[in-house]
């Protein structure tokens, strides 16, 4: 188990020198610079040269990408070129309403995805079952900013049981939890009732009745952690999700985070915050797909060799 | 039982049903657009600016007085056709791909599984929007940044796929007898995994649905007077009170949509007995 | 019995202290346009928002009768020859850091604008002469009549010498240093900006009935990107003022009870520029046709419900230099746009678009996200076509079409509007010096320079300026280098259950002398 561990921490070294050299070079194909950004309309071009200089600009760019790489590596972020601050104070300001808005609704989604998952196995193919089924789809097939509006106009504004918007008290986190959460439970059903119901095909389940355990028995006992693999498998990938995939609800609900930190900065090509909320992104994801991974292996012995 | 064709079986199913009649109507109505629509999706007449649905508008007019129902209709065109363009250029993508590494095994799996975990790694939406900063707005960016953002899933469905097929006995024996590798993998190994990939295509098309909806939400995909759903409900929320048909009957198309998309697909994989070939690893 | 009446005594008290400070502090939001502003550093900013006006003071205000009032100088004059400024400081005025105010710090703060991107509002002052400690003289390179409109404008706020050069590229980020009735106590970019009172603030100008220190303590200033998520902040409470109200909520704001929806007279113009160096427009008639297919009262009846109004000139109907010759003025003329196209041979073609030479009349039209200008390039788009011109529509975000328009061959239409409350303007938007950006329209043509040259240098007083101005106005206008569109007003709402302000709303914009005079509502 150890060294299945090692091997894959070793393998992480290759694909984040990857990683860094897609990111930066997705950044810099993007048309445009932050120099134009900063200018006021009409400025000269001697003003242009100067700032393009200023920012170490006009090398080239394999320089460019090495220069940030080493400081990267040895744990420099940088600095923004337009908003003046350090990347990682920008990113560490930003984090924790990224980890709580994302972290908080991935366990909605799967609290309230996995139970009603197992509830639809346990009745499968009964009418309840195909119920349950169908009803979650809603949470995920419409666009969550329009979700998300719905929430406010019927929470907020009719009800007032929330604010509208901000990030300023513990309950503003609410409204766009349920908003992401409602999105993500219906995968997380779907997965996990798929997973039951194939465990309960197994021999071991006939076996199990053969010893005399009743159905609830069975299920509750030894079934459910059959499920727990690939709702972990799931979890792992979405770790992506909880750091910058809730752009559009930071939008809607004019909340701080990391999507909306590097959605301005694009705009802006702040390319030093760009790059570094990008990777950061793709290492959370890397370190969360490992976790996941590692936590699977631990579960099953039979995945180690298989997944080497 | 097995002589009557999968797509017909899931269509005999009690969710399965409703949500095929309602997808082949939705692909006629979007087809036949053009001579069914009552009204050009671009007809403007400010006077008669966000009426509600009447005899003459069946769903109302939204805020420059374009009949609602004949955008949707188109709308309904460049939905699906967003849609349905990406995903096939992204399965046929992600298959080939996911083939030649499930078969080649070695480094070659390893470096291609790992450029392609890169794109799994962001959020859709994200790769999306720097795809579209790189590319401008328009249908076109739109299509490939969905077409990129799903490529993963499909490669290592079609990776896994290969490599459980690798070890059949006919395939060592196809090899023995002078087949080349190509041959082998092409001819043979991805008919076999085509069909869960192209279900997973399927299914993934209701989310590129409502990932185009969420890019014409900021103005990025398609491009005005085109009727994208997205973009007619983005518009929408500025008469959010005074005229809430313009964001409603759009969400509402979008949503049924994917919802019979979803159940359709889940009752063909069942009517196929492909669910446990759906696991990617 | 005793304790526990006495806690609750404590306990009213405290509810009451914590209730009579909540009604001190106040919630202001700013929305789209102005949400991002990187820095409150006056002088480098390239953006700055609404709420920079409350941190920093400038030498002199505008009311809304373009006439002008002192703030941080008490006196002006001009010699006769146009070459000397002379500027009486106000006495007793503090920075928030405890640095004194004085005929130094102007002597320091002007020439900080040279080599920055704002370096043109103080580009004709030669040097600054220290007279005595409250008394300082501008010596000019050229007369420049627009002096006091450019010391006045909500951009040149004075900052404080000291801090700003401790601080360098870090003043206006990590701290703002001025002399305005707030102090700013935290700044999250994009988020919000936390304001407290400067309690030592005693020199309103005469624009506010309060001189002296403001009425609420601390006011946080959101920032919210989505119009309607900013409506809702007001209708449930969230948020006491917006400085801006988004026109498709007005309705409903007006009928609402405990808000109230104030007009301040338009400072914007919204217009198509024409760029006059690219085929099919680089004949004087297709512009003009292009110009005439606007139908400027139907924008503004059904996109803005009669709020504002139709714009059929270049500048803002508060300027002298607007009442332009009416045959000048571009209104709809559907009629006149078919025939002057006619006239070029340009032919209506089988599907309504104009057809000449096997080469169809389409033509793009490029806009900025926002809502507003997502709605008029649609109509735009359609009334072209009514004409026989089909425009293919682009929407950029903000920063890349700036980018879009340096490539100076591509763009033909677009739908922009600036804000600016003074004729020169035009050399801004038409000058040739400034072809490519921001003279879109890529106009360079001598005898509007000719015409430029004699309104903005060659003009020594007021009145030859106006003239000059309203020539240039209209023979820019002739050349149809721009289509007008619309004149927006400035619209801002504010919760009556929380505050109250003064009935009319002085100066130009909603800035510290309106605030100054903001109360909690009893």
């Amino acid at each position: 188990m150890l060294l299945y561990g090692l091997k894959r921490v070793l393998t992480l070294a290759p694909v984040f020198l990857a990683m860094s050299a897609v990111v930066f070079l997705i950044v810099h194909l993007v048309p445009g610079d932050p120099i134009d950004h900063m200018l006021q309309i009409g400025a000269s071009p001697e003003r242009r040269a100067e700032l393009v200089a200023r920012y170490g600009l006009d090398r080239p760019l394999p320089l460019q990408y090495l220069t940030w790489l080493v400081r990267v590596v040895s744990g420099d972020l940088g600095e923004a070129i337009i908003l003046k601050r350090p990347v990682a104070q920008l990113i560490a300001a930003n984090l924790p309403y990224s980890v709580a808005l994302g972290g908080l609704a991935l366990l909605f989604s799967t609290v309230v995805g996995a139970t009603l998952g197992a509830l639809a196995a346990y009745f499968a193919d009964t009418a309840f079952d195909r119920a349950a089924m169908a009803t979650i789809l809603f949470g995920s097939t419409v666009p969550n900013f329009w979700l998300g509006l719905l929430m406010i106009l019927i929470f907020a504004v009719q009800l007032g049981w929330f604010p509208v918007s901000g990030a300023r008290s513990w309950d503003a986190v609410v409204l766009p939890v349920l908003t992401i959460g409602l999105g993500g439970v219906a995968l997380i059903a779907r997965v996990t009732r798929a997973a039951l119901i194939d465990a309960w095909r197994q021999d071991f389940v006939t076996l199990l009745h053969a010893k005399g355990l009743s159905r609830r028995a069975i299920f509750a006992r030894h079934l459910l952690r059959h499920a727990l693999a690939p709702v972990v498998t799931i979890l792992g990938l979405k770790i992506g999700w909880v750091l910058g995939g809730a752009v559009t609800i930071e939008y809607v609900f004019a909340r701080p985070g990391l999507g909306s930190l590097l959605i301005t900065s694009l705009a802006q090509r702040d390319y030093p915050v760009v790059q570094g909320c990008l990777l950061m992104l793709g290492v959370g994801v890397l370190i969360g797909t490992l976790l996941g991974d590692l936590a699977q292996a631990a579960l099953d012995p039979r995945l180690r060799e298989r997944l080497a | 039982m097995s002589r009557v064709h999968p797509l017909l079986r899931a269509a005999a199913t009690p969710l399965g049903g409703p949500a095929a009649v309602y997808l082949v109507a939705l692909i006629a109505a979007a087809l036949l657009a053009p001579w069914i629509a009552p009204y050009p999706y671009d007809a403007q007449n400010l006077a008669e600016a966000a009426l509600p649905p009447s005899t003459a508008h069946w769903l109302g007019t939204d805020e420059f007085g374009r009949d609602l129902f004949s955008r949707i209709l188109y709308g309904a065109r460049i939905s699906l056709g967003v849609a349905v363009s990406s995903m096939m250029a992204s399965v046929a993508i992600g298959l080939v791909v996911g083939a030649v590494a499930g078969y080649a095994g070695g480094w070659l799996d390893r470096g291609l599984m790992a450029g392609v975990d890169l794109t799994w790694s962001f959020p859709e939406i994200l790769i999306a929007l720097v795809m579209i900063a790189i590319l401008g707005p328009g249908l076109g960016s739109t299509a490939v940044a969905i077409t990129i953002g799903y490529l993963a899933q499909f490669a290592r469905l079609s990776r896994a796929q290969i490599a459980a097929l690798k070890g059949e006995l006919y395939v060592e024996a196809t090899v023995a007898l002078g087949a080349s590798h190509a041959h082998v993998l092409f001819a043979h190994l991805v008919p076999n995994a085509l069909t869960p990939v192209l279900v997973a295509g399927m299914l993934a098309a209701g989310d590129a649905i409502v990932l185009e909806a969420t890019l014409g939400y900021f103005g990025l995909g398609a491009q005005p007077p085109l009727p994208s759903w997205g973009a007619m409900m983005s518009s929408g929320v500025a008469q959010m009170f005074i005229a809430p048909w313009v964001i409603v009957f759009p969400g509402v198309a979008i949503a049924l949509t994917v919802v019979a998309i979803n159940l359709y697909g889940d009752a063909l994989i069942d009517a196929l007995q492909i669910r446990n070939r759906l696991r990617e690893r | 019995m005793k304790t526990a009446l006495k806690a609750v005594l404590v306990a009213a008290a405290m509810i009451g202290a914590l209730g009579a400070a909540q009604a001190q502090d106040a919630t202001f939001a700013v929305t789209a346009r102005e949400v991002g502003a990187p820095s409150y550093n006056p002088i480098t900013a390239t953006k700055l928002n609404s709420a920079n006006s409350l941190i920093y003071d400038r030498l002199l205000l505008q009311d809304a009768d373009q006439s002008f009032h002192g703030q941080l100088a008490t006196r002006w004059e001009q010699s006769p020859d146009g070459m000397v400024w002379t500027f009486k400081l106000r006495p007793g005025v503090k920075f928030h850091d405890g640095e004194a105010f004085n005929a130094r710090t102007i002597a320091w703060w002007i020439p900080k604008f040279a080599g920055t991107e704002n370096k043109h509002t103080t580009a004709q002052i030669d040097r600054v002469e220290v007279v005595d400690d409250l008394t300082v003289k501008f010596h000019m390179k050229s007369p420049d009549p627009n002096l006091l409109f450019n010391l006045a404008s909500s951009f040149m706020g004075v900052p404080s010498p000291k801090a700003y050069d401790a601080l360098g590229d870090k003043f206006g980020v990590t701290a703002s240093v001025g002399t305005g009735p707030y102090k700013v106590q935290s700044f999250t970019v994009g988020q919000e900006t936390v304001l407290t009172r400067n309690d030592d603030y005693a020199w309103g100008s005469d624009l506010s009935k309060n001189k002296g220190p403001a009425k609420f303590k601390k006011i946080t200033v959101r920032e919210i990107a989505e119009d309607s998520t900013a409506f809702l902040e007001l209708q449930t409470g969230g948020v006491d003022l917006l400085y801006t109200v988004p026109v498709d909520f007005l309705p409903r704001l007006k009928t609402a009870k405990d808000v109230k929806v104030m007009t301040i007279p338009g400072t914007e113009i919204v217009y198509m520029p024409i760029n006059v160096t690219v085929e099919p427009f680089t004949d004087v008639r297709l512009r003009a046709a292009a110009a005439y297919a606007i139908d400027q009262t139907a924008i503004w009846k059904t996109l803005y419900g009669g709020v504002g109004k139709p714009a059929d000139g270049f500048l803002i109907s508060s300027l002298e230099e607007s009442k332009i010759d009416p045959k000048f003025a571009i209104s709809y003329n559907p009629e006149r746009a078919k025939k002057l196209l006619d006239e070029a041979g340009w032919v209506p073609g089988a599907d309504g678009l104009r057809v000449k030479d096997g080469k169809k009349l389409q033509v793009k039209l490029w806009t900025s996200n926002g809502t507003e200008f997502k709605r008029i390039v649609e109509v735009v788009q359609a009334q072209l076509k009514a004409v026989g011109i089909g425009a293919d529509i682009t929407i950029f975000d903000a920063s890349t079409i700036n980018a879009q328009y340096k490539k100076k061959t591509e763009h033909q239409l677009a739908v922009r509007s600036y804000s600016w409350t003074n004729a020169d303007i035009l050399d801004w938007f038409f000058g040739a010096a400034r072809v490519g950006y921001p003279n879109v329209s890529m106009l360079d043509d001598p005898k509007a320079e000719a015409l430029n040259e004699a309104a903005m240098k060659k003009s020594r007083t007021w009145a030859e300026r106006v003239a000059n101005f309203k020539a240039y106005h209209e023979y820019i206008l002739s050349q149809y280098a721009l289509a007008p569109i619309y004149e927006p007003v400035n619209l801002f709402a504010y919760s009556t259950k929380r505050m109250t302000l003064p009935e009319t709303i002085r100066g130009t914009r909603l800035t510290s002398q309106s605030i100054l005079d903001a109360e909690p509502a009893k």
